[in-house]
């Protein structure tokens, strides 16, 4: 993601991008984690860690699309967690960068159980 | 004020005592819920907090309003079970858990005593506090589990329910008044948090019930429509809704309030020596008027005619999805999602099948959606969402209907009728979904209406409540004169390279401004056509369909 100022240029990577929407998540109401969007290759994700996983950010015609692979928690309203982590995510990207993101998609991977009812 | 009900006697809380509690929480939570809706910044400032949870609590009423039942448990348990169905929004989702955490506290229980109470919500906080990775300290979250704390330790001196919640309620305001100390952006807007605010209106308006004390709203008006009981009630008359606010000095607030709750019901007198908000309902509004006018000088006068209120909360409530023309069940059956009349008249007149009354602010949940599609005398049935926020439940009735269900995902009312024009009833639904998302992405969209909070946005500095110009979906335009804001919003949708150019209108504003407004743009774009129709849209003043 480029930016041309008068004096100079702007340029986010798509990884910075994705620290700052999987922080965002992570802190939107249901999601209760995320997961590497390819399980397979994904092993080594979720042993290491990684600030960013579960989160794909791709830049196209310098417009912004974030793919968000989450785990949300049983018993929630499924669709109004996933809104309000679009909602979250659109919104804390677009406050802190001030670019306008394109699009956010939640792909709602798996449910955890923590109050089994 | 007399005493109306006896609830302080009572050691037990039964099923049908946990109705009432609901009952007062969700009518207080109503006549806050504006300010609620102002306070909302965080974590995104759309203004929709307290519509959001007024919504949730009202699909947990509707599991119970019918019934009769007697334990406690299996009452909790409907109201966890229409909170989660309806739950809408981050806070909508948080409410939703702690009424599930409660519902399994109190699972076993005929009635509940006040250890039960107190370890009830201290579940439903805990609940509530998995539902996330990262809780958010001064939110909803905190106040929450502060009035468990709080609840927990007052059942240790106490059994009374309404001692307890005495304290809960200090506590749960004591929390919402520290939100700000606690998540800076709060600070920054100078609101507490919207969230916070609301559960703890919902706790005052149960403790206020078990206080005797009105809850504002006519507690009949919550119920949901028996026919026989509008009937009857209808019959003896609602009166006049009645409110006002006496400025004088010295003013006695428990005699006012004494004397204002001998006139009528549902009396409310709150304030101070020299303020006194008074609200009754009263079949002559010119007696308590007349009362006010002696002790001071009277100020914000509203009377409302409450019969015609409660014909319109009937009609809202009660509202049906529009089937439009019969069809033959081989058609093609058209759902589309429109808020406004004007604009449901629009969809019907172009053949819509049902219309579902929703949009912005106001989404409408997947099992209305649903409805509306198994109300359409068609196996084969299209929707139009006509909102990005309505995507996503347009697609879940999709995918719980038995019929074959294709959701065009339009963004915008403009996309929608778009959409409409495309559709052929020669085709099969897959073509047809097809050629209507084609359709739809052809037409420019512009929205105007106002920021309900101040943000920083694509580069724009906006402060509150001045006028925004949405372009398909993004904020380009910022302004306070309607007129340069329309003008700079068209210049963004390059409206000198399209043909014709529809304003809807919404409820706020007249057919004379926009027709003015019309006439200048005219003069304008000399090339392009431009047509004028009555949206009756909420929020947006204007929405504009360019192609």
């Amino acid at each position: 993601m480029v930016q041309t100022k008068p004096g100079g240029r702007i340029e986010i990577s798509s990884a910075a991008i994705a620290s700052l929407a999987h922080e965002a998540v992570l802190r939107s109401y249901g999601i209760v984690g995320t997961v590497p969007k390819d399980l397979a290759t994904g092993i080594a994700n979720t042993l290491s860690r990684g600030s960013r996983r579960g989160v794909v950010v791709r830049v196209q015609d310098n417009q912004i699309y974030i793919d968000l692979y989450v785990i949300i928690e049983y018993g929630t309203r499924i669709a109004s967690v996933a809104r309000s982590a679009m909602n979250v995510v659109k919104y804390t990207v677009e406050k802190t960068i001030g670019i306008p993101v394109a699009e956010v998609n939640v792909h709602v991977e798996d449910l955890h159980i923590s109050n089994p009812d | 004020m007399s005493e109306k009900r006896d609830n302080r006697s009572r050691p037990f809380v039964d099923g049908q005592d946990l109705k009432r509690w609901v009952s007062a929480g969700l009518s207080w939570l109503r006549h806050h819920q504006e300010a609620i809706n102002a306070l909302n910044v965080f974590p995104v400032p759309d203004g929709d907090t307290g519509i959001n949870m007024v919504l949730t609590m009202q699909s947990a009423w509707q599991e119970i309003a019918d019934s009769a039942e007697k334990s406690v448990d299996k009452v909790a348990q409907m109201v966890a079970h229409g909170a989660l169905m309806g739950a809408r929004g981050n806070s909508g989702v948080i409410l939703s858990q702690i009424w599930r955490g409660l519902a399994r506290g109190l699972d076993g229980k005929e009635v509940m005593t006040g250890n039960d109470l107190a370890t009830a919500i201290d579940l439903g906080a805990k609940t509530a506090y998995k539902g996330v990775i990262h809780p958010v300290e001064g939110t909803i979250l905190t106040v929450i589990r502060e009035a468990a704390e709080e609840a927990l330790q007052a059942a240790q001196k106490t059994q009374d329910a309404r001692i307890i919640l005495e304290h809960m309620v200090a506590r749960a305001q004591d929390a919402v008044n520290r939100t700000p100390t606690m998540l800076p952006v709060l600070a920054e807007a100078g609101v507490v948090d919207a969230g916070g605010q609301g559960l703890y209106v919902i706790l005052e308006g149960m403790l206020r019930y078990l206080r005797g004390e009105s809850v504002a709203e006519d507690l009949r008006l919550m119920r949901v429509v028996d026919l026989a009981a509008v009937h009857a009630q209808a019959e003896a008359g609602y009166g006049y809704d009645v409110q006002f606010i006496i400025v004088g000095s010295g003013l006695d607030v428990a005699a006012i309030r004494a004397d204002i709750d001998a006139m009528g019901e549902c009396a409310l007198v709150v304030g101070e020596p020299t303020a006194v908000k008074v609200h009754v309902h009263v079949p002559d509004p010119g007696v308590p008027i007349s009362y006010a006018v002696r002790l001071g000088s009277l100020r914000d006068v509203v009377v409302e005619d409450m019969q015609a209120q409660y014909q319109e909360f009937v009609a809202g409530r009660e509202r049906p999805p529009v089937v439009g023309a019969p069809m033959a069940s081989t058609e093609i059956g058209v759902v589309a999602v429109v808020a406004g009349d004007g604009l449901a008249r629009v969809f019907q007149s172009l053949g819509a099948s049902a219309i579902v009354h929703g949009g912005q602010t106001m989404n409408p949940s997947t099992e209305e959606i649903l409805r509306a599609v198994e109300s359409v005398p068609s196996n084969r049935v299209i929707i139009l969402p006509n909102n990005k926020n309505i995507v996503l439940a347009a697609q879940q009735a999709q995918e719980l209907s038995k019929k074959h269900v294709a959701v065009v995902p339009t963004h915008t009312i403009p996309q929608g009728i778009a959409a409409l024009l495309a559709l052929n009833y020669q085709s099969d639904l897959e073509e047809n979904a097809a050629a209507m998302l084609q359709a739809a992405q052809a037409v420019h969209t512009g929205q105007v209406t106002t920021a309900t909070r101040a943000a920083t946005l694509n580069g724009l500095e906006i402060k509150e409540g001045q006028l925004i110009g949405i372009h398909n979906g993004d904020l380009c335009v910022a302004g306070e004169r309607m007129d340069e804001v329309i003008a700079a919003l068209l210049a963004k949708m390059e409206v000198e390279k399209l043909e014709i150019v529809t304003f809807y209108y919404g409820t706020d504003v007249s057919r004379e401004e926009a027709e003015t407004l019309v006439a200048s743009l005219r003069e304008v774009y000399a090339d392009q056509e431009f047509e004028i129709i009555e949206g009756g849209q909420p929020h947006y003043f204007y929405v504009i369909s360019a192609e």
